[in-house]
């Protein structure tokens, strides 16, 4: 039997659980089985009752890679939906409060996910951005929106159009994130932050969860009806395969 | 545009990306993952480096190298290249 890709298991703190994306090998890149496991981790998570708070966990140097090269193929293609989709609502729809320890990279649909938490924290060394249009194709997974739960429009422009992976220092004194520390410290940051909200009452972070991402989960529809019809234009272009090509050229 | 010229904007975007790197200590027979660099830091580089230079060269081609003399030979080969591609009538 395969190690799985995403699992969950109770914290270190009363209340809290952590959901862990551990593909080494595949960089936590999106593909159906990673959507398929990441699903049941969650699912997993909130059928343990304690639960009151997540914590979202990549791998130390590489929190997600976004969509894998060969989803990217068969979207341009035209042969699949594109299932990624499915793990904002997810995190979205997930019952207590969800915190995200970006201690790795986070890249394009990678960093979206992790934006879809309710607190973020990132690492200085690590290096986040939306490189969707550095493959010539417009942004997915809610992007166009949730970069500004934590960044300044200007400065999430910046990103969406540049395609520029940044640093994690980069963001110091211009962003909204919860913290900005040394990879090493993301996690026990990320753990504490959950233990300080997971003694309060489940009912009351239930409900203050959905009110406080209610505006999220509001934009994310009206932005996935959007991205996906300008992915219908950006992907029929020739251009695009040749660069998302040339983007995963080892 | 010469070879050192080439290797300044290198250097000038490795430091960028790396924290702590003195860019007067920087040995170029080493690759840049041994200078500090992880695999992201590479990539912004080397955009970096080819847009501040004005050119292009496919992921494939800087796949193959091991150094930063290695990546400085390949961008100056390049530019020289489209200089004298310029200048052709």
């Amino acid at each position: 039997m395969s190690t799985p890709l995403c699992v969950f298991e109770p914290g270190p703190h009363e209340g809290v659980g952590v959901v862990r994306m551990q593909d080494a090998a595949g960089k936590n890149a999106m593909t159906e089985r990673f959507v398929h496991e990441f699903v049941a981790a969650f699912r997993a998570a909130e059928a343990w009752a304690p639960l009151r708070v997540l914590v979202l966990q990549g791998l130390p140097d590489m929190f997600s890679t976004g969509a894998h090269v060969g989803m990217l193929r068969d979207l341009v293609g035209g042969r699949v939906a594109p299932s990624d989709i499915l793990l904002p609502k997810v995190v979205f729809d997930c019952p207590v409060p969800v915190v995200a320890a970006m201690e790795g990279h986070a890249i394009g649909g990678g960093l979206a996910l992790g934006l879809c938490a309710d607190m973020v924290v990132i690492a200085r060394e690590s290096r986040y951005g939306a490189t969707f249009m550095n493959m010539g194709f417009t942004p997915g997974m809610g992007m166009t929106r949730l970069l500004t739960h934590v960044l300044s429009p200007a400065l999430a422009h910046e990103l969406l159009f540049t395609g520029e992976l940044k640093r994690g220092s980069f963001f110091d004194g211009k962003s909204g994130f919860n913290a900005i520390l040394p990879r090493a410290e993301v996690l026990p940051a990320a753990l504490d932050l959950a233990a300080r909200v997971a003694d309060k009452p489940r009912v009351s972070l239930e409900m203050l969860k959905r009110t406080l991402s209610l505006p999220r989960r509001q934009a994310f529809e009206h932005t996935h009806t959007i991205e996906s019809l300008m992915h219908r234009v950006s992907f029929a272009s020739p251009e695009v395969l040749a660069r998302i090509e040339d983007v995963h050229a080892e | 545009m010469t070879r050192e010229q080439v290797m300044t904007v290198v250097v000038k975007h490795l430091a960028e990306a790396v924290d702590g790197l003195d860019p007067a200590n920087i040995d170029a027979s080493r690759s840049m993952k041994d200078l500090g660099a992880n695999s992201l830091d590479i990539v912004e580089v080397v955009s970096s480096s080819m847009r501040e230079l004005k050119i292009k060269i496919p992921r494939s081609e800087l796949a193959k190298l091991t150094n930063l003399d290695g990546l400085v030979d390949l961008l100056f080969r390049t530019v020289q290249e489209s200089q004298a591609q310029a200048k052709a009538p």
